[in-house]
């Protein structure tokens, strides 16, 4: 017999040749095209051994059939079916004279190990706690005469979610109706501090009257895992949180997570991440992958389900309903809601016609703000070559005093001065050179010129507010913990609240989110004291509210909050600084709601305020940035270019030719003079930066955005060969970050399909333009959106034309 | 793992990708026993009935590689071939111990869905992991393919893409070589 090694291309080739012929002809076209009987042989026993399974079919697992009738105390009725964790049966038992009928689920072996019922015991009083007309209630568990862990449940006769609603061909509003109850469950047991963390469609079942019952509540908590095995994944990681898939800390969120799971699958048909690996699931989870899009999810079978079709159904998942989904389906917890309850009433919300809360990532090219909110005027600006601009800043920085206390405000003035002259004489040896520098030497000064604790308290709140205005604020914190203390220590309630305010919103941009609600709280509830200075109270109103809304917990009581900051900081006559900055921030939250018209109106308040102060520069350029991306959103791009132009001049003057916020204003500013046919103009612009961007952003894939526009002033200037490569890179820094079918590599192939045919080679673009065709046209609801998918088709077409008149 | 240097066995999978055979023998080292205490855990049943699916152990050894957070993603078929590797040393390791012990565990573990004819705690295993050695003396693509496919659970989309061939070769490869196994395990 010849080696496979030398036959082994034969026996592929003459395999392969078998499977594609039909069964009546295969042995003759064989022969034919086989001399060799010992080969055939070979080919043959190969082809019978690829296609056995059907014959003898698979080893059946262990599915927890049982051959006698009684387990424990109970008599087995009838089996009811098969789960994920073993079989369930219809048992009877008597107590008290009284026949009792329950659901019991005989667990695999050792599937729950010796210390099983101990634990039930255990936690029993929990779980037999919960008491609501949605969770089934565990009953009782034990073991078999044969050691065969079971648990008993109250029988519920019932459906799989999802049979249930397809069955009867349930419309979307009935079906998020029955979600509401499911929600309502695990808010219930959450309360009593019960997690679920294996909630799934098959483990939500309805009665025939349309009750939905949720089973295996406390399970996970059961079946629980020794040392060794350290994750509590179940079944279906499907419907797993990162955190779970991760084996990180499980909490609430994860119950949040899934519900979003089973509500993606419950809109649209299919589950989030439907044919992905366990192992490939792990790696999503591992890398922070954004949840997919829902609309993308649909099929016409689900449409025909829901009684619409694929398009309309795709409609009604494009909205809002999108947004509420992804809110759960975010990666971190933290970005999720921070409630089921939270969840819920946004769905109420939702099926009320109301706005939800839950917002889109719709910036999805501009990146969160990164300028400082709220600033107080800084001290004085130290340049490179030691001139201290103290003139203009220190004049406004007198005025701000002047709402203190007089003496103190005098005392710190000539400290003030002191330290400009000091900085830009030798007494360091050098004049200190950079701003943040020259703020670390005053708070290192401070002590030798000011021994009062309150002025001294003082000196460092006016430093550590510098500091944060200059993005400082690991120092800046230093320095309100500190001023915490000693304001705390000398009952100074005014400096307390005003450090805890600034102290607290600091904390909510370096991501510590339960510490800045904490001192943001107290902050505010300090300042509803007389001896709490109007300006004080302002900022702790708006540092409260407003980071409540930026990080997830809304509540219309927050705008509220940062309305009545305006109105004081209007009636009691606060700088024009303190009031344009109130304005700014409740701009800010009505454009984080949606509600434009008014934030476009806030906004122009702010702009007049802030008046011709150049001090306030960089609160003006991010104002006109806001109101530029307002009117780009509407479509209305002639009014948005002057705007743009104004806040990249603006931010580049006040925070220099390099940093992100100006960099951000430059390449919009490119993106609307591309819009408007000025590409020429663009294109310089977009090649000086990216170089600064790759040494900002490194490979993250927020590098993307710029890569889109300088595509994009390839492309439209001629540069096409440029332009390949960007939109190359934009697929690449996004793989794996970022939903495959998402609209952003729509785009990117967009951009690469008209490189490419840019240079002739129309046979290389053609499947980059089909599939942005494919991936802009789907579920495309809004102007803009639709308009990009026509822009794609065009393009398609547009190539295939050229391919066809060769 | 604790005494593991970060980014080392990012090196070791680097130098394992292009062939070095003396950092394969280190890196199992490092990653072996902990998947050895889990197969064993596994297969004592400590879990429920579903997850004794040897796929799942993918999980831990994930986890544990990956925390190394050095570890990119431009090794990942690295990285996943070398996990596949590994699982089927530990499997078939256990499933050997399991027969020295004579232990009769009553529990079938099908191998995978896909080859639910290779019972994964059974001497089948081992014959297998026998034969799969030949495998790959005459096809090493097709050895990996197998391996990540049926010990890592990958799906045929997701292998085509770790391989960088289209589903249709997946497909039509795995077809041929579980005949092949299949004729070769059940002769002689």
């Amino acid at each position: 017999m010849r080696e496979d090694a030398d036959i082994w291309d034969q026996l592929q080739a003459l395999f392969h040749l078998a499977e594609a012929t039909p069964e009546n002809e295969r042995d003759r076209v064989l022969a034919e095209n086989c001399s060799d009987p010992e080969l055939l042989r070979r080919v043959q026993a190969i082809y019978h051994g690829a296609h056995v399974e059907m014959e003898e079919g698979p080893i059946q697992p262990w599915n927890g059939f049982v051959l006698s009738n009684k387990i424990g105390p109970y008599s087995i009725l009838r089996h009811l079916g098969t789960g994920g964790l073993g079989s369930v049966y219809l048992v009877e038992r008597m107590v008290g004279g009284i026949v009792q009928r329950s659901a019991l689920k005989v667990l695999a072996p050792h599937a729950a190990g010796a210390a099983f019922v101990e634990r039930f015991h255990r936690e029993q009083h929990i779980l037999a706690s919960l008491e609501h007309p949605n969770i089934t209630r565990l009953l009782d568990a034990g073991l078999g005469e044969d050691g065969q862990p079971y648990l008993v449940m109250e029988f519920v006769n019932g459906v799989h979610l999802n049979n249930y609603c397809d069955e009867k061909h349930l419309p979307i509003s009935e079906r998020l109706e029955l979600f509401l109850q499911v929600c309502d469950a695990v808010a219930y047991a959450h309360r009593n501090l019960v997690v679920h963390l294996d909630l799934k469609p098959s483990n939500i079942l309805v009665t025939p009257n349309g009750i939905v019952k949720l089973l295996d509540f406390g399970t996970s908590k059961l079946i629980k895992l020794d040392s060794l095995l350290t994750t509590t994944i179940s079944a279906t990681p499907a419907y797993a949180s990162p955190e779970q898939l991760r084996n990180d800390a499980v909490t609430t969120s994860c119950d949040i997570y899934s519900l979003g799971a089973v509500l993606f699958e419950l809109l649209s048909g299919r589950r989030p991440n439907q044919n992905a690996s366990l192992a490939i699931l792990i790696e999503r989870a591992m890398n922070e992958q954004e949840p997919e899009s829902l609309q993308q999810a649909v099929t016409e079978v689900a449409a025909t389900n829901r009684g619409l079709t694929e398009n309309r159904l795709c409609t009604v998942l494009s909205g809002d309903l999108a947004n509420v989904v992804a809110k759960c389906l975010r990666p971190r917890a933290k970005d999720r809601y921070a409630s089921v309850d939270a969840l819920a009433g946004d769905i109420q919300r939702y099926r009320d016609g109301r706005t939800v809360m839950a917002r889109p990532q719709t910036r999805l090219y501009r990146v969160g703000k990164f300028v400082r909110r709220n600033r107080k005027v800084v001290a004085a600006g130290v340049l490179m070559n030691g001139v201290i601009l103290a003139s203009l800043s220190y004049g406004a920085w007198r005025q701000q005093q002047a709402i203190r206390e007089g003496q103190r405000a005098l005392r710190m003035q000539t400290f003030m001065y002191r330290l400009f002259k000091l900085a830009n004489s030798n007494y360091t040896g050098k004049p200190a050179p950079t701003i943040p520098e020259f703020l670390k030497l005053g708070v290192k000064m401070l002590p030798d010129y000011i021994k009062n604790p309150g002025d001294l308290r003082e000196a460092q709140l006016g430093l550590a507010e510098s500091m944060y205005e200059n993005g400082e604020l690991d120092d800046a914190q230093k320095v309100f913990t500190a001023t915490i203390a000693s304001a705390k220590a000398s009952g100074d309630i005014s400096a307390e609240a005003e450090s805890e305010a600034f102290s607290g919103n600091i904390a909510f941009l370096q991501g510590q989110m339960e510490s800045g609600k904490a001192l943001t709280a107290h902050a505010l509830e300090l300042s509803r004291r007389r001896e709490v200075s109007p300006a004080v109270r302002v900022w702790s109103e708006i540092y409260y509210a407003w980071n409540r809304e930026d990080n997830g917990f809304r509540d219309d009581k927050n705008v509220q909050l940062l309305r009545s900051a305006v109105q004081e900081a209007r009636d009691h006559n606060l700088s024009p600084h303190e009031t344009a900055d109130a304005l700014y921030n409740l701009g800010s939250d009505l454009e984080l709601r949606g509600s434009l018209d008014e934030a476009e109106q806030v906004f122009r308040q702010a702009l007049q305020v802030y008046g011709e102060d150049p001090s306030v520069l960089c609160e003006q350029s991010e104002v006109f940035g806001d109101l530029a991306y307002i009117s780009d959103m509407r479509g209305n791009i002639p009014a948005s270019l002057p705007l743009y132009q104004s806040a990249y001049d603006g931010y580049k003057q006040c925070s220099g030719p390099d940093s992100r916020g100006t960099l951000t204003e430059e390449e919009y500013l490119a993106g609307a003079l591309i819009k408007l046919g000025r590409a020429r103009e663009a294109y310089p612009m977009m090649v000086a930066s990216m170089p600064k961007w790759r040494k900002m952003l490194g490979s993250s894939p927020d590098l993307a955005e710029p890569l889109n526009f300088m595509a994009l002033a390839d492309v439209e200037t001629g540069h096409f060969m440029e332009g390949e490569k960007a939109a190359q890179e934009m697929v690449e820094v996004q793989t794996g970050k970022v939903e495959a079918s998402d609209r952003r590599f729509g785009a990117s192939h967009l951009l690469w399909a008209r490189a490419l045919a840019g240079q002739g080679r129309y046979r290389e673009a053609l499947p980059h333009a089909e599939l942005a065709d494919t991936l802009l046209n789907r579920g495309a609801v809004s102007a803009g959106a639709k308009k990009a998918g026509s822009d794609a088709h065009s393009e398609l077409l547009e190539i295939q034309s050229k391919l066809a008149s060769r | 793992m604790s005494a593991t240097e970060p980014g080392e066995i990012t090196v070791l999978l680097r130098e394992w990708g292009s062939g070095k055979t003396e950092s394969t023998e280190h890196l199992f080292e490092l990653v072996y026993p902990q998947l050895r205490n889990i197969a064993g855990a596994l297969f004592r049943g400590e879990r429920p009935e579903n997850l004794l699916q040897p796929t799942c152990v993918v999980n831990e050894l994930f986890l544990k590689l990956v925390r190394q957070r050095s570890l990119r993603f431009e090794d990942r078929e690295h990285f996943y071939s070398l996990s596949a590797r590994i699982m089927r040393r530990v499997l078939v390791d256990h499933a050997r111990s399991e027969r020295r012990q004579k232990r009769d565990g009553g529990l079938s573990v099908p191998l995978h869905e896909g080859m639910a004819w290779i019972d994964a705690k059974h001497a089948e295993l081992i014959d297998l992991d026998q034969v799969l050695g030949e495998l790959e003396e005459l096809d090493q693509r097709k050895c990996r393919m197998i391996e990540l496919r049926f010990f890592m659970g990958f799906t045929v989309a997701e292998t085509a893409e770790l391989l960088n061939i289209s589903t249709a070769s997946v497909d039509r490869d795995l077809s041929f070589v579980r005949g092949w196994l299949y004729d070769r395990l059940h002769t002689g």
